[in-house]
């Protein structure tokens, strides 16, 4: 019993650390949804520099803690907000992952460089290598006392214990008793909506990355004594700890903490009592990533259809269409000198080096299949590497022929492939990442310990194949047929692309729930993909093997298998010629610096982490980000002419003006669009207060366009938009809010995982301007502590709009707010409307129930095609303009004002 | 589409066709044909080195250069090998990645063109099976399989894996003896990491404790390999019952040093006053900090080569040898200089012997029936090193922030491995 005892409580102690990054880990992702790979590597930056700060230059321990954990992390973050963080939030969740996997080996070897430089400029900084038992904040060593028999805890555990607490509590009283701490939680719910109701998300996530940077120091400081000063095991802490994050499902700051001491308590136990799994080598150490995986099965809650990343538009292929010889003419031509080039003019070395990139190649096309066609992000690909090459070298061992070998070592990756997806594929993009990584590093720590499969420290011989006359020995020879292998790879992933099976795998990754209605059945489709990529990353991880002449169990480890979809995604992953690209780019690059740039090791780790910046940039990669640009500068200006001449020939109709008060909207020849999709062509329309305007059109014409660029979450190509008489055009959302601009979005403008309180509390800061809602609506009053997620449609729609009653907006944009409601709510939303009219906000309603809104509008204004074709009082409406309106205007059809509909918000609607 | 395929089928045969008459006229001979001996010049004679110096887990072997530049510097200064001086590139970093480590056996050998490779010193050794093939004679830290059977690669004390059919060294044990006053009746509790090496690890010197008479009560890989744990409570515990309710004579960790400050501090504090042992912490760096002055105190370290405390001549002009490469300061010392020097000595020894006329062959020639004796590794013999360790080791004792020898370095007989 007293064991127990001691294994609990010692186990809170090193259970704190982990609640202390878990909770970082939280707050990053909620701030920006990205789970931040790089968060062990901020602990590690921050342990670095106390230990130079303190033992190097002899700065006293606890205000340099102080000032690193409560300034210099937190500047850290707000730096890396800035320059990463906020861009990346919009792009896809593949760039998101990578980004933060460059900046896992960036941060590191910044902070290394920076002591190498110090070290040269003569500052008496101290050498980071081989450093153990380093002094934390407390006494060194550790004074100890013993509290019972057996039961001792030491003055860095206490100080663990004690910092970890008064943490706790200071974030708990941040996020539930502040307004800031109110904002954050919103915007962990919603952040476009947060913009739309004048508070900055960029803002706020830049107060969770200061915070969650902040932490990450705190951990980084606590754990120097324990860890030491290896980047390599505060990154493995990391994802230990990751597991309390699941815990506490990427939004919870308490049960994400509470997991981390029970994550540390429960390892402890399993240390203590797991003798029934002795015999299986590794168990204990795999016991983290266990509960990792164990928990991301049980715990998160299936957002998305199997394992489907967030949709991140696809580039706009300019090519399409093109003819052969213009697509892939440039590739062909490039591999056949390649292929010649081993021939004549690279010495053996290169020979080497652009042979072993070919073949990392292989494996890198592997990556373009899970992710590039399913949208999938994979870590295990190391894993299906080194288990197909161990295989194949094991059954060669046994003296069975290289093709025969590779093939059996290809199937088995495939299997290991399949396996993997199977209990993987439910969870949603991060997760199923995360998902992946745990097993990889089960495969490590157990699967690749196994005596016979491993062959201890030696490994297994891949001699390199001899077919005939073609012997692979030659590295001239392997580069060649690599160069085959890698176009027929190429070759056959494209043919796969336009085939039928190919374009269910489009269609599931750009939309599951219709491609399930059309008869593709997702799962079987993702199943597919992750057994096919497994079983190419298979085959190029024999090859490679086979180029390096043997394989052992640690030549790719999990982390490998991280660097390499950093590598691949930097290049591009939409398409397999990019990852040939990457291969030979991961391979070259590294001898061409050391031999032109820099001597210093760090420098290009740096530069490589920062690839992570640019994709922030350019989300789908260096290859694609080259022809895109290319093609923007060409298209810009006949584009423009283009634009110029329709508007000259449509003059949108405009009520007339009162002389007195400006309008409190005014939109003045809008032209806006999605990338390459021009939606408004001239849109143009005024809204006095307290006058409602009713916006009808067809599907298709503009109308949500016209809310989002009147809103400012869509800037306009050209034309103005007027608030108040002020150009507000270069605005965006919260500004425009502020100005008092409020967009009611289409669907629900409320906070789901907030209380009614809360909600309320973000609009009304005023206690008794609450109680006044809470006094007109009883339904909401009886239920304020109820989480707004739980309302129905009606009154989740209620609850948006009626603290605009209390403190009326200058404008109110409200895109289709009777959708899906029954009619009895939709009378209480119009009179609500209504009501906010008489209180002088102007309204710009848009509507598909026109009868009903013809009942409350002032003006009323027909939109087709992205043009205003008629405008003008609810008196001069006239049946027929309605349907007219309704039908789009007959003349050219409304298939072409679909067509605009649907490419433009493909592109930019989740 | 079918004029896709047809396009690429062409390319690819035109290809194949053109590697399969390709190799079969170069072939694949290895650069050194001719009358020229690559690396080798009247003069000189070219040596790189590969050492492990930037890691993302902290662990640097850069000091391995320095060893072999101070060893050369001294060679050279001596009037060089047969009147050849060496000339030493430096070391390649590899990182402890297996592509760095073949890229950089590769660049020595195709680009920089050297005669051999002397110090190689990391955790990965994937360029073993290329510089074997190109025949390159190769130097350095014994710990990995490559350096036990392949005719090219030298560890500086021997093969220190013990392979199915070969040798444990009973170095350990027996040196122990000196500190227990005799194995009889004393009982050992093992600790290792929950990998394959830890268990690898058990399984050796269970059998090599045993043999030497002690009494092995606990012999257990169950440390998480991955990171250190911050509590060593369920570690202690059953440790420290496993002689029967009571705690075993000798508590020995094969662990790294991290691993061992953690479980050390922790058996001291449950009041443990057996004997503490473990391979690794043989640094006079870790006596610069307080913690681990504290952890490793009374702790006896297994060394494979002399200790620094010793007073022989080859110590004292190894200390005189890295101080003058060093620049003329007094660094400390520690055992990645050692594992540079002794490599560089082992070529030198070697190539000397190889005479005037040096080629690979010769040098091979030379190193086959290779020995020498009362060396800093003790004594040296090949092709014997190749199969199995030395056997030569001591023990030091840290104590109040100083190592003792408490068990002088001295050479035992090996048992067979089973």
């Amino acid at each position: 019993m007293s064991d127990l005892l001691v294994f609990v409580l010692s186990g809170l102690v090193s259970g704190a650390l982990y609640a202390l990054l878990a909770t970082g880990l939280v707050l990053s992702y909620s701030a920006s949804g990205l789970f931040n790979f790089a968060h062990g590597a901020t602990a590690y930056l921050c342990a670095l520099a106390f230990y130079e700060l303190h033992s190097g230059l002899g700065w006293p321990a606890v205000p340099t803690a102080l000032l690193l954990v409560c300034v210099a992390s937190p500047l850290l973050g707000w730096g890396l907000d800035r320059l990463m963080f906020r861009k990346l939030a919009r792009v896809g969740e593949t760039a998101q992952i990578v980004a933060t996997i460059g900046l896992l080996v960036a941060l590191p070897a910044l902070g290394l460089w920076v002591v190498e430089l110090l070290d040269d400029a003569g500052v008496s900084v101290k050498p980071a290598e081989n450093q153990f038992g380093l002094p934390g904040v407390g006494p060194s060593p550790a004074k100890n006392w013993q509290l019972m028999d057996g039961v001792g805890i030491d003055s860095d555990q206490l100080i663990t214990w004690v910092a970890t607490a008064a943490v706790a509590l200071g974030l708990w009283i941040l996020m539930r008793h502040t307004t800031l701490g109110l904002r954050l939680r919103a915007a962990v719910d919603n952040r476009s909506l947060v913009e739309l109701r004048g508070m900055s998300a960029d803002r706020l996530s830049t107060v969770a990355w200061m915070l969650s940077s902040g932490l990450a120091g705190l951990a980084g400081v606590l754990a120097t004594p324990l860890l030491g000063l290896s980047a390599h095991d505060f990154t493995l802490f990391l994802f230990v700890s990751a597991t309390a994050a699941v815990l506490g499902r990427f939004a919870s700051v308490p049960l994400a903490f509470a997991g981390g001491l029970g994550l540390g308590v429960l390892q402890n136990l399993v240390a203590g009592y797991s003798s029934f799994a002795e015999r299986i080598t590794g168990f204990r150490t795999a016991v983290p990533f266990l509960i990792l995986f164990a928990g991301l099965l049980l715990l998160t809650r299936r957002q998305r259809t199997a394992g489907t990343a967030a949709a991140d538009a696809p580039p706009v292929d300019y090519l399409a269409g093109r003819p052969w010889a213009r697509k892939w003419g440039p590739w062909a031509m490039a591999a056949v000198l390649l292929a010649a080039a081993f021939y004549t003019v690279t010495t053996p070395f290169w020979s080497g080096i652009l042979a072993q990139g070919l073949a990392l190649s292989l494996v890198f096309v592997s990556f373009t299949v899970v992710t590039g066609l399913g949208a999938m992000v994979s870590l295990a690909q190391a894993t299906f590497v080194t288990g197909a090459a161990l295989v194949a070298g094991l059954l060669m061992s046994h003296g069975w022929p290289f093709i025969a070998a590779a093939l059996v070592g290809t199937c088995v990756a495939a299997v290991l492939g399949a396996l993997v997806a199977l209990p993987a594929l439910r969870l949603g993009g991060r997760t199923l990442a995360l998902a992946t990584l745990a097993l990889a590093f089960l495969a490590d720590q157990v699967l690749f310990q196994m005596g016979w499969l491993r062959n201890g420290d030696t490994g297994w011989e891949i001699p390199r194949p001899v077919f005939g006359p073609v012997d692979l020995s030659d590295d001239r020879a392997m580069g060649v047929a690599m160069v085959v292998l890698c176009a027929a790879a190429v070759a056959a992933l494209g043919a796969l692309r336009n085939s039928p099976s190919g374009r269910a795998m489009l269609a599931v990754r750009s939309a599951p729930a219709a491609a399930m209605a059309s008869g593709v059945s997702v799962i079987r489709t993702k199943l597919l993909l992750f057994t096919l990529s497994a079983g190419l990353a298979g085959f190029g991880g024999v090859m490679y093997a086979s180029y390096n002449t043997r394989i052992t169990a640690t030549d790719f480890t999990a982390m490998t298998g991280l660097i390499w979809l950093a590598v691949v995604v930097a290049a591009g992953v939409r398409r397999p010629q990019f990852a040939v690209v990457a291969g030979l780019v991961y391979a070259i690059v590294p001898h061409l610096v050391a031999d032109y740039v820099t001597d210093s090791v760090h420098l290009p780790v740096v530069l490589f982490g920062l690839a992570g910046l640019a994709l922030a940039n350019d989300p789908d990669g260096y290859c694609a980000a080259i022809s895109v640009r290319r093609h923007r500068r060409r298209s810009t200006n006949p584009g423009a002419a283009g634009i110029g001449l329709s508007e000259a020939t449509v003059q949108a109709p405009t009520p007339p003006q009162d002389s007195g008060t400006p309008p409190a909207l005014e939109l003045r020849g809008l032209h806006a669009g999605y990338d390459g999709a021009p939606v408004l062509h001239g849109v143009g329309i005024t809204v006095h207060p307290g006058e409602i305007v009713a916006l009808l059109g067809p599907n298709g014409s503009g109308k949500s366009t016209t809310c989002r660029t009147a809103a400012g979450l869509l800037t306009p190509l050209r034309g103005q938009v007027y608030v108040a008489g002020q150009d507000v055009t270069r605005e965006g959302p919260v500004r425009r809010a502020r100005a008092g601009v409020l967009l009611a979005p289409e669907g629900r403008g409320i906070f789901p995982a907030l209380t009614i309180e809360e909600n309320l509390t973000l609009h009304l800061a005023d206690k008794h301007a609450r109680e006044a809602v809470y006094e007109r609506f009883a339904g909401l009053a009886a239920r304020r502590n109820v989480t707004a997620g739980a309302l129905s449609g009606g009154e989740q729609q209620l609850l948006a709009l009626a603290p605009l009653l209390q403190e009326p907006p200058r404008v109110l944009i409200a895109d289709e707010p009777s959708l899906g409601l029954a009619p009895r709510i939709v009378e209480d939303v119009f009179r609500l409307l209504t009501e906010l009219r008489d209180a002088g906000t102007g309204l710009l309603l848009v509507e598909e129930k026109a009868t009903e809104i013809l009942g409350v509008a002032d003006t009323v204004a027909y939109l087709d095609r992205g043009r205003v074709s008629w405008c003008g009082p609810r008196a001069d409406v006239r049946a027929d303009r309605l349907t007219e309106a309704y039908l789009g205007l007959a003349a050219s059809g409304p298939g072409r004002a679909q067509d605009a509909k649907a490419e433009g918000e493909g592109a930019v609607r989740p | 589409m079918s004029r896709n395929v047809r396009v690429i089928t062409a390319t690819v045969a035109a290809l194949l066709l053109a590697t399969a008459c390709n190799s079969a006229a170069t072939g694949n001979s290895p650069d050194s044909k001719g009358s020229s001996v690559r690396g080798v010049t009247d003069g000189a004679i070219k040596v790189g080195g590969i050492v492990s110096m930037t890691t993302a887990s902290g662990y640097s072997k850069k000091d391995t250069d320095l060893g072999a530049r101070a060893r050369f510097a001294r060679a050279n200064a001596e009037g060089g090998i047969n009147g050849r001086k060496i000339d030493y590139l430096g070391a390649e970093d590899d990182g402890q990645d297996p592509a760095k480590n073949l890229a950089a056996a590769r660049k020595l050998v195709q680009q920089d063109k050297v005669f051999a490779i002397s110090p190689m010193s990391s955790v990965t050794f994937s360029g073993a099976d290329f510089l074997q093939k190109q025949k390159v004679p190769t130097f350095g830290w014994g710990t990995i399989p490559s350096f036990c059977g392949p005719t090219y690669i030298y560890g500086f004390g021997g093969c220190m894996v013990p392979m199915p059919g070969g040798t444990i060294s009973q170095t350990w044990p027996e040196g122990l003896k000196q500190v227990t006053h005799g194995a009889m009746g004393k009982t050992v509790a093992i600790l290792a990491n929950d990998n394959d090496a830890g268990t690898f690890a058990i399984r050796t010197y269970k059998q090599s404790f045993a043999s030497a008479g002690y009494k092995v009560t606990f012999a257990k890989s169950s440390v998480p390999a991955t990171s250190v744990p911050s509590d060593w409570s369920a570690y202690t515990k059953e440790i420290l019952r496993s002689d029967g309710g009571k705690a075993p004579d000798i508590v020995v960790s094969v662990m790294q040093t991290p691993y061992n400050i953690g479980l050390f501090t922790a058996v001291k504090r449950s009041g443990y006053r057996g004997v503490l042992t473990d391979p690794t912490d043989y640094d006079p760096g870790l006596l610069a900090k307080s913690a681990t002055k504290e952890a490793l105190d009374g702790v006896h370290i297994l060394l494979t080569f002399e200790p620094f405390e010793t007073r022989s001549a080859a110590m004292k002009q190894f200390k005189a040898d890295i101080k003058k490469a060093s620049g003329g300061k007094d660094v400390p010392l520690n055992m990645h200089m050692m594992t540079g020097y002794m490599s560089a000595d082992l070529f030198l020894s070697i190539a000397q012997k190889a005479g005037q006329n040096l080629t690979v062959a010769s040098f091979q020639k030379a190193a086959d029936g290779f020995s020498d004796t009362g060396t800093m590794v003790g004594d040296r013999a090949l092709p014997k090193g190749q199969k199995e360790s030395f056997g030569c080791g001591a023990l030091v004792q840290l104590k109040n922030g100083a190592y003792h020898v408490s068990s002088p370095f001295k050479c035992y007989e090996p048992i067979p491995f089973k």
